[in-house]
């Protein structure tokens, strides 16, 4: 046998020391969906919980780590060395004692484990509800503001709601499991086709809370995005109560003849309240995000693209400084990415539709062929929507 | 020799069956001891490990290579070297890869290979069942990969949840390439873990108590445990979702008033014992290599032992922790939740006895000890990261994410794999008579280490950032960037160092060309399979051991002196086996296992396009399971290559091993 080299300890201790720094920079402050954001009162009663466990895991790590290093250096064979070591065959205290050790530390996360989870599972019962579906691959969200049991308002990527009151969302999927998560206000809820989950989230202070869909759902799961918007009570009440207005009917010559480029194709599966649906359409219009207010919200296609320019910039809590409430009229559309889209929406964003078929289960929206100047009345509609 | 007579052993000395005809009449007996038709009709436990290995290596550098696909897909944010359809087929055949077609049948090269050898028996059981679960195997890998030219691989993951796995969400074939090229090889592997199972429980040699099994033999008999039970499940899950699929069958659709949860349900009901099935073959690995390296006995046998049993058992009760998120409601998720955090307790006392086994050992750093060393501490963080999953609600920010993917490969790769790689190296010149070598081992463990460390390191951070699974990209401006490019070039470092690994078996072999063969014992080991002749002959055994301790081997080598000290008494060469042995009957070769499970993949292929393929590949089948049952497990024409058993002389010093083959009536192995 080669006589053993001398590397190892430094590499061993080089590796251990890169762990540790690597977990100390978790928490780095660009990373708008990192989990230890704790924004939220659900999202830092679980911080509560894990920091400590990651602190006590690191700690046992490098504990275990070092005495790994230790044993390698410590009793490495000696060159010429033939002797026997002493031959234990186990120390049954010593046993006994590792084995209950780790299992009295667990007892302790054990304990506070438990606690939180029925924290967590606690709902307040007068919470603002949202209903929020997932379906392939973007996020709707509904209000039913005066409580009678049908949406009254019918949004889509963004759930705006006020911040530091508590809101209860009702969690379902229109097709396949969907998972719906904005790291810095709770943990993720599945949304699982046939069954309603419940999760309890609070913005303590307004401001943008990113979120992307977790559990696999398709062809574009890396793309189905949603933002949590939590503004000040009074922004909220606005908010809600433009939401609720139908849209106008345009008056620029151009966005009338761009609504009826809608009337024709897109009406088939996006809806806007107070555009008439043509008749075939009845079927499956709405299986497409409902666009009656799209210029309010700050992106589109799912959450991937922001429809202001502005929104781009700045800290990611922030929209360029201009306050969600006054996007339409303060932001700098983002013309150019909505033509894009309209131009050949599944060269933006990977989608199997069936252009042949208009099925219920959604995949997508197809290419519509639309001509450039089809496009552009198109757009001219569009932005009025507000 | 009480003991002996209630346990018989895989070979016949007493009468044997005549036949004058040849069965079925297609085929004669085959007797090819050389050539590929050796190979392809061999019932040998010894040639069927190796094979189970080439193949599993195999499918490990399709597997790597398409793990390259994933990093250099996400080593820069919106990149488009691969399309989303392309990367959602990449990932999921990349795990399904690793798991089915990699991992366990690698440890199943190592227990097929090692396991009779460990007990001191002369094959398996089922000799003829052993090569049909291999051919099982291979036949159901190739079919599952065949999918990458018939219209693209599957694309749900390896988790395959429902609904997003029916027909509606994923309209191409790959699916059912997946639920039939699973339960193709869910044969193999069911097949297999009753023939060893039986094989460890019937087939010790005298002496060789349960207590005195060596720890890599009670691993993979408790792997083969959970694997009878475990199998069924995923079975049953996936003929669920075949006829889903291609029937129109309803068992997940909530219209039709089922419940996608079953589906995830029975998924990890079967998926985290699977966990268990995949990494206790490596700690029974590393058990063996430590001791040896450390010259010093595993420290706490019984501990060892019973902790992979109570990890064994305990793995079937913390399945929905992969379901946290899922919806079941508080009370099942802090049960699931406890039962998970107490499953690292049996798991960290494997860890604390294998330091102290080394612990005041004189430990030499050779390329095996390097890797099992290595598995050590790779797969302490795997097990503390498994920890912090346990905590439910820290779990619900967790799951799903890259912090999940760091933990089960550090767990999987740098345990389970780390495992393997040290039983290739250690057991690689009892295989094939030479060293694998040291210089290259050497660079391959620290490149690979290093390699392993960047690639999956960072993923821990990326995770806790917030990056998910399953994504084929990410955007820029989410903090993602930098380490997963890092995470890119460790990716590329671990793909050299498995360029390194093939290269030293390459040059080994030629390195030894023309040399004598090292001896039996060239690591001054502890259990059984070091007293035989590397490579080992055929027949294993010249006499069947009488094992009167735990470590026999070694105790025959080493003996308290008479002040009480311990020491060498005898050398290697006195106590190990000499080859050349004859007179011993063996199982002989048949063509029918291939034959027999060729016919499942022409099934597979009919269940999908036309019934024809599916009657083509039934009657292979049916002529296969009657080749097989009116052929006698012996061919007495041709016993063999050896000489008649009544030649038999033994010539071994231990008289009372020596006598108990001739005297003990032994059945003739049924498989």
């Amino acid at each position: 046998m080669p006589a053993p080299r001398r590397r190892l300890p430094s590499l061993v201790t080089g590796a251990l020391l890169l762990g540790v720094t690597l977990l100390a920079t978790g928490c780095a402050a660009d990373a708008p969906l990192d989990i230890f954001q704790g924004d939220g009162s659900e999202s830092q009663i679980i911080n509560d919980l894990q920091i400590p466990v990651f602190g006590v895991a690191v700690i046992i790590g490098i504990l275990v780590l070092a005495a790994i290093v230790f044993i390698v250096v410590k009793f490495r064979a000696k060159p010429d060395d033939d002797d026997l070591p002493p031959q234990t065959h186990g120390a049954l205290g010593l046993e006994l004692g590792w084995t209950l050790l780790p299992a009295l530390i667990l007892a302790f996360v054990a304990v506070g484990t438990v606690v939180t989870i029925f924290d967590l599972a606690d709902a307040p019962d007068d919470a603002l509800e949202v209903d929020v579906y997932g379906q392939q691959w973007w996020w709707g969200f509904e209000y039913d503001v005066d409580q009678d049991g049908t949406a009254d308002i019918v949004t889509a990527n963004e759930m705006v709601i006020p911040a530091g009151e508590p809101v209860v969302v009702n969690i379902r999927s229109r097709d396949v499991i969907h998972s719906f998560w904005i790291p810095a206000l709770n943990g993720k809820k599945d949304a699982v086709p046939g069954r309603t989950h419940h999760l309890t989230i609070q913005a303590d202070d307004p401001g943008i809370y990113r979120g992307q869909c977790t559990e696999f759902c398709g062809l574009s799961h890396a793309r189905m995005q949603m933002r949590v918007v939590a503004l000040e009570r009074a922004d909220y009440d606005a908010w809600i109560e433009n939401q609720q207005r139908d849209a106008e009917t345009p008056t620029d010559a151009d966005a009338a003849a761009g609504l009826e480029i809608f009337q024709g194709q897109c009406v088939t599966c996006h809806q806007i309240d107070g555009v008439d649906e043509v008749e075939f359409a009845a079927q499956v219009s709405g299986a497409a995000p409902n666009l009656t207010h799209l210029m309010t919200r700050s992106t589109f296609a799912g959450g991937i693209f922001e429809l202001y320019d502005e929104a781009n910039e700045g800290d990611p809590y922030d929209l360029g400084g201009i306050p969600y409430n006054d996007l339409p009229e303060q932001g700098t559309f983002n013309r150019n990415q909505l033509e894009a889209w309209l131009r050949n929406p599944p060269a933006e964003k990977p989608m199997a539709p069936d252009p042949t078929e208009f099925s219920q289960y959604g995949r997508g929206m197809p290419n519509l062929n639309l001509t450039e100047q089809q496009i552009d009345l198109l757009v001219a509609y569009l932005e009025t929507l507000k | 020799m009480a003991l002996t007579e209630e346990r018989p052993l895989a070979l016949t000395t007493g009468d044997e069956v005549t036949v004058d005809h040849e069965p079925l009449g297609v085929f004669r007996r085959p007797t090819a001891t050389e050539g590929w038709r050796s190979w392809v009709t061999t019932v040998d436990h010894k040639k069927i490990g190796i094979m189970y290995g080439y193949a599993a290596f195999f499918f490990f550098l399709v597997g790597g290579l398409e793990a390259l696909v994933i990093r250099t897909q996400l080593a820069v944010p919106d990149n488009s070297v691969v399309s989303a359809e392309l990367y959602n087929q990449v990932y999921t055949m990349h795990g399904v890869t690793m798991v089915f077609l990699v991992i366990m049948p690698m440890a199943a090269a190592f227990a097929n290979y090692l396991l009779p050898l460990q007990i001191g028996a002369r094959d398996v059981a089922f000799p003829r069942m052993n090569a049909f679960s291999f051919w099982c195997f291979l036949f159901g890998g190739i079919f599952l990969n065949t999918s990458w030219f018939l219209g693209g691989a599957a694309d749900g993951g390896w988790f395959a949840y429902s609904p997003n796995t029916g027909v509606v969400f994923s309209p191409s074939h790959g699916l059912d390439f997946f639920t039939l090229g699973l339960l193709i090889t869910g044969i193999a592997s069911l097949v297999s873990s009753i023939n060893l199972t039986v094989t460890v429980l019937n087939m010790r040699a005298p002496g060789m108590t349960l207590m005195r099994m060596p720890v890599f033999t009670w691993m993979v008999l408790v792997v083969q445990v959970l694997l009878v039970f475990a199998l069924p499940v995923i079975t049953l899950a996936l003929i669920l979702l075949l006829f889903e699929r291609l029937y129109d069958a309803q068992f997940f659709n909530p219209e039709a008033g089922a419940d996608p949860l079953l589906w995830e349900n029975l998924f990890w009901i079967f998926g985290h014992p699977e966990v268990y099935i995949l990494i206790l073959p490596s700690f029974g690995i590393v058990s063996e290599v430590i001791p040896v390296f450390s010259r010093k006995p595993i420290f706490g046998y019984p501990f060892m032992v019973f902790s992979g049993i109570a990890i064994g058992f305990m793995g079937w009760g913390v399945w929905a922790h992969h379901m946290f998120a899922s919806g079941i409601g508080p009370i099942s998720v802090a049960a699931f939740s406890l039962s998970t955090m107490f499953i690292a307790v049996p798991t960290g006392v494997k860890i604390l006895n294998w330091l102290a086994t080394m612990w005041g050992g004189k430990l030499t750093f050779t390329t095996p000890m390097l890797f099992a060393v290595g598995l050590v501490a790779m797969f302490t963080v795997g097990g503390l990261s498994g920890v912090t999953h346990s905590v439910a609600p820290s779990d619900t920010q967790q799951t799903d994410t890259y912090y999940i993917v760091a933990h089960f490969h550090y767990v999987l790769f740098g345990g389970a794999l780390m495992g393997l790689f040290a039983g290739f190296y250690f057991w690689w010149p009892k295989v094939y008579g030479h060293f694998l070598g040291e210089r290259l081992g050497k660079a391959h463990f620290w490149l690979m280490l290093i390699g392993f460390n960047l690639t999956f390191g960072p993923m821990h951070i990326l995770g806790l950032q917030g990056m998910s699974r399953r994504i084929y990209t990410y955007d820029d401006g989410l903090g993602f960037n930098m380490w997963n490019f890092v995470s890119t070039v460790g990716a590329f470092l671990i793909a050299v160092s498995i360029l390194l690994f093939m290269a030293n078996v390459w040059t080994s072999r030629r390195k030894a060309k023309g040399q004598p063969a090292v001896g039996p014992d060239p690591w001054d080991s502890r259990s059984l399979e070091w007293m035989i002749p590397s490579p080992v002959p055929e027949y294993n055994f010249d006499e069947i051991p009488v094992v009167t301790s735990r470590d026999e081997f070694w105790t025959r080598k080493y003996g308290e002196d008479e002040n009480g000290k311990v020491v060498r008494l005898h050398s290697a060469d006195e106590v190990c086996q000499k080859p050349g042995a004859t007179g011993i009957h063996l199982p002989s070769p048949s063509y029918w296992p291939i034959v027999l499970s060729a016919g499942l993949p022409f099934i597979g292929y009919g269940l999908i396009y036309s019934l024809w393929w599916a009657a083509l590949g039934g009657v292979l089948v049916i002529a296969g399971i009657y080749g097989w049952a009116l052929e006698p497990a012996d061919d007495d024409e041709n016993p063999h290559g050896h000489d008649d058993h009544d030649d038999h002389d033994p010539s071994g010093d231990d008289a009372v091993a020596a006598d108990e083959p001739v005297d003990v009536p032994e059945e003739a192995p049924v498989g």
